[in-house]
């Protein structure tokens, strides 16, 4: 069953057996994503309004809880949390029953779960436009937060793992793999981050956080969005995954590379070289596991690339890998010393940081809620120009701001290594890119306005459907 | 071998686990084993060794100043790292006297630590005693007074209220002043 269009087998073999059909239910699904989209929807305002402030840096900043450095986090955090994580999830939901032809463990287990990630986005709204913040990027969440993220993970994680425990099929799916190594490894990244930082000061807190928040990217978000594409890829375009064997190397030089890398977040800085140097090359391993993916799912698609024409899922999906390859050849790049000393703490970062977490990631989240969507609210797509819509507005959007970060980011770079050029001329230097940066903004979020009003719109296309 | 980890989900659960565990131990749990000066305070009284002074234990005010610089996010646009860079030491410089790069033993008392990743600012790891209070007054109160064309953003809640500005000043003094590598009280204007 080493393929993603196992589901359509398991009727098959659920014809000729006669064996009771699985009817999926996905209430648990529906919540994560319905909660997602409001999150993507309502955090690309705040998106919006952090990217203005640096062309109008007095935009609302007489109030305490608007200034730039508490939205900031609650930008990112909302992201990754409020938005991408829950949808990863809600689409594990999805795929992890129908990969293993059973029924989700507990549907009731799954709601509670969302219900209590709802309330933790919702804490973490509250607590960091408050101030109230642990100071660790990406980690800033305070104790009781972090908490309840532990909490829901193990809720999430059980309710996943009894499911695969029950399933139907011996082999499991690659997707399987990297689900159940995306619970496994952020329960320990997680609490690395957020717990074991309790207990540590300076340059070794330091170190933690930034082994957190690399494997935050490297080993939650990036398994998971693998899985998503690993599960949608051959699903969308209905062609069996090219390589079995190859999607085994990925993974498993991912799980052993990325952990390694988490000091490079400091080359230059004040922690030891030698733990630099570590970092550095096994940063540059990386090329491996990424390399064996893209390669993997590129000749899956290969002789039918056109057919991305009309397949919006397929669409955001290619495209998706095709970032996901750019960020992961920047990456290993950044880590070496001499490139380093040019683009690390420059305006590049947000624009490489931003082509991994929208570009790649959150592409194979959109797709994935795109292909779903009819399938669980068992009616068409409200509106398939809009979704194209969609697609175009990222991806316009999503190029002006990678690109001008890039070359500002880089131009920067430059200046700051002459001692001569002023600060303050390296800031103003940096207006115009900082402007089309807005507007790029500007057309993301009117992407994000399709997307969401897209999936509104079919959710409750379903509730007519039944009426009529 | 790793066929096993297709079917098997004991197997799969524990190598994945297995091979994760190597690296994050070593590069996690070993480092501050190996290397001292983590957790070391710097302290250093013999000119023949290199710059001196001593890392001195926050006080409560500028502590409390510290508190306020998270609270505001200052660390999402500024730095506090000196790094091995030639333009780093100039810039974080004094009269043309080059800093001293920052070092693990400088930031033992931080908690936490707030060496931050972006420079919409400029670092800070060397501010301490650049600016006297006067500056920092106006400064917070808004910014473009004192440097046109800066996009950082104006604190009048910190310049209104006289606890908080004493006791954001007190810990932005504190920055870089570990070691002694410039004059006390010579402020820029
Ligand atoms: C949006 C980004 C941003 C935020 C947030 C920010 N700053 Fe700044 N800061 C700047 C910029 C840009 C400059 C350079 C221009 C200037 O001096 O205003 C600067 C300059 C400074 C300087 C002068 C440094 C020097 O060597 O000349 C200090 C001190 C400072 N900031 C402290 C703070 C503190 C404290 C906070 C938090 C309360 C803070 N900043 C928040 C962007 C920011």
């Amino acid at each position: 069953m080493a393929d993603a269009n196992a589901q359509d087998r398991a009727t098959e073999i659920q014809r000729v057996t006669g064996a009771e059909p699985v009817v999926h239910e996905d209430l648990t699904v529906k919540w994560f994503l319905l909660s997602s989209v409001a999150y993507f929807f309502i955090v690309g305002i705040i998106a919006i309004i952090i990217a203005a402030k640096f062309v109008w840096p007095e935009l609302l900043s007489t109030v305490a809880m608007f200034t730039y450095g508490r939205m900031r986090p609650l930008h990112v955090n909302g992201m990754l949390f409020g938005w991408l994580l829950a949808c990863d999830m809600g689409l594990i939901f999805y795929l992890v029953p129908r990969l293993c032809g059973v029924k989700i463990w507990s549907e009731k287990l799954g709601l509670a779960t969302a219900a209590l990630w709802n309330v933790i986005v919702l804490g973490a709204v509250v607590s960091l436009l408050m101030g109230w913040t642990s100071g660790l990027e990406y980690a800033e969440l305070p104790l009781p937060l972090d908490v309840l993220v532990v909490v829901a993970w193990i809720m999430f994680g059980v309710n996943i793992f009894m499911t695969i425990a029950t399933r139907r099929y011996q082999q499991m799916y690659v997707s399987i793999w990297y689900i159940m190594g995306t619970i496994l490894w952020t329960a320990f990244v997680y609490l690395t981050g957020n717990f074991a930082t309790l207990f540590a000061t300076g340059v070794n807190q330091a170190n933690l956080n930034w082994m957190y928040v690399h494997n935050a990217v490297g080993l939650i978000f990036t398994p998971a969005g693998l899985a998503l594409a690993y599960y949608f890829i051959p699903r969308s375009s209905n062609l069996p995954l090219h390589s079995h064997k190859l999607s085994m190397i990925g993974f498993w030089s991912l799980a052993f590379v990325y952990v390694w890398t988490g000091a490079h977040h400091m080359l230059h800085g004040p922690i030891s070289q030698w733990l630099q140097t570590i970092a550095i090359a096994f940063s540059v391993m990386l090329i491996i596991p990424v390399w064996a993916v893209v390669f993997n799912l590129f000749s899956t698609i290969k002789g039918h690339w056109h057919e991305m024409g009309e397949n919006v899922p397929l669409k955001f999906l290619m495209s998706g890998v095709v970032f996901y390859l750019l960020t992961c050849f920047q990456g290993p790049m950044h880590s070496l010393r001499a490139v380093n000393a040019i683009v690390s703490k420059t305006d590049w970062i947000p624009g490489h940081a931003h082509m991994a977490v929208l570009g790649a990631f959150s592409f194979f989240a959109i797709a994935g809620t795109y292909y779903i969507l009819p399938r669980i609210f068992r009616t068409p797509l409200h509106s398939q120009p809009l979704a194209q819509w969609s697609y175009w507005f990222f991806m316009s959007g999503g190029l002006g701001f990678f690109v001008t970060l890039w070359l500002g980011g880089f131009w920067q770079g430059w200046q700051w290594n002459n001692p001569a050029i002023p600060f303050i001329d390296t800031v103003i230097a940096l207006g115009p890119v900082w402007l089309v940066r807005f507007f790029s903004g500007i057309l993301m979020f009117a992407g994000i306005v399709c997307f969401a009003y897209n999936v509104l719109a079919t959710a409750l296309g379903e509730k007519k459907a039944l009426e009529a | 071998m790793l066929q096993k980890a297709d079917t098997n989900f004991g197997f799969a659960v524990g190598a994945s686990l297995l091979i994760f565990f190597i690296g994050g131990i070593l590069t996690t749990v070993v480092p501050p084993l190996i290397d001292k000066t983590w957790a070391k305070p710097f302290s250093n009284s013999d000119p023949a060794k290199g710059i001196t002074g001593e890392l001195k234990p926050y006080t409560e005010q500028e502590l409390k100043g510290r508190a306020i610089y998270i609270r505001e996010g200052c660390t999402y646009c500024h730095t506090q790292q000196t790094r091995t860079i030639l333009a780093d030491t100039k810039r974080s410089g004094w009269r043309g006297v080059d800093s001293p790069v920052s070092t693990p033993d400088e930031f033992v008392y931080d908690y936490p630590h707030l060496f931050g990743t972006k420079r919409t600012g400029p670092d800070l790891s060397r501010v301490g005693g650049k600016y006297d209070m006067q500056w920092h007054r106006t400064h917070f109160r808004n910014p473009r007074d004192l440097v046109p064309g800066s996009v950082m953003p104006p604190f009048p809640w910190i310049a209104a209220n006289e606890e908080e500005f004493q006791a954001m000043v007190a810990y932005l003094q504190t920055l870089g002043r570990a070691k002694n590598w410039r004059p006390d009280g010579d402020f820029e204007k």
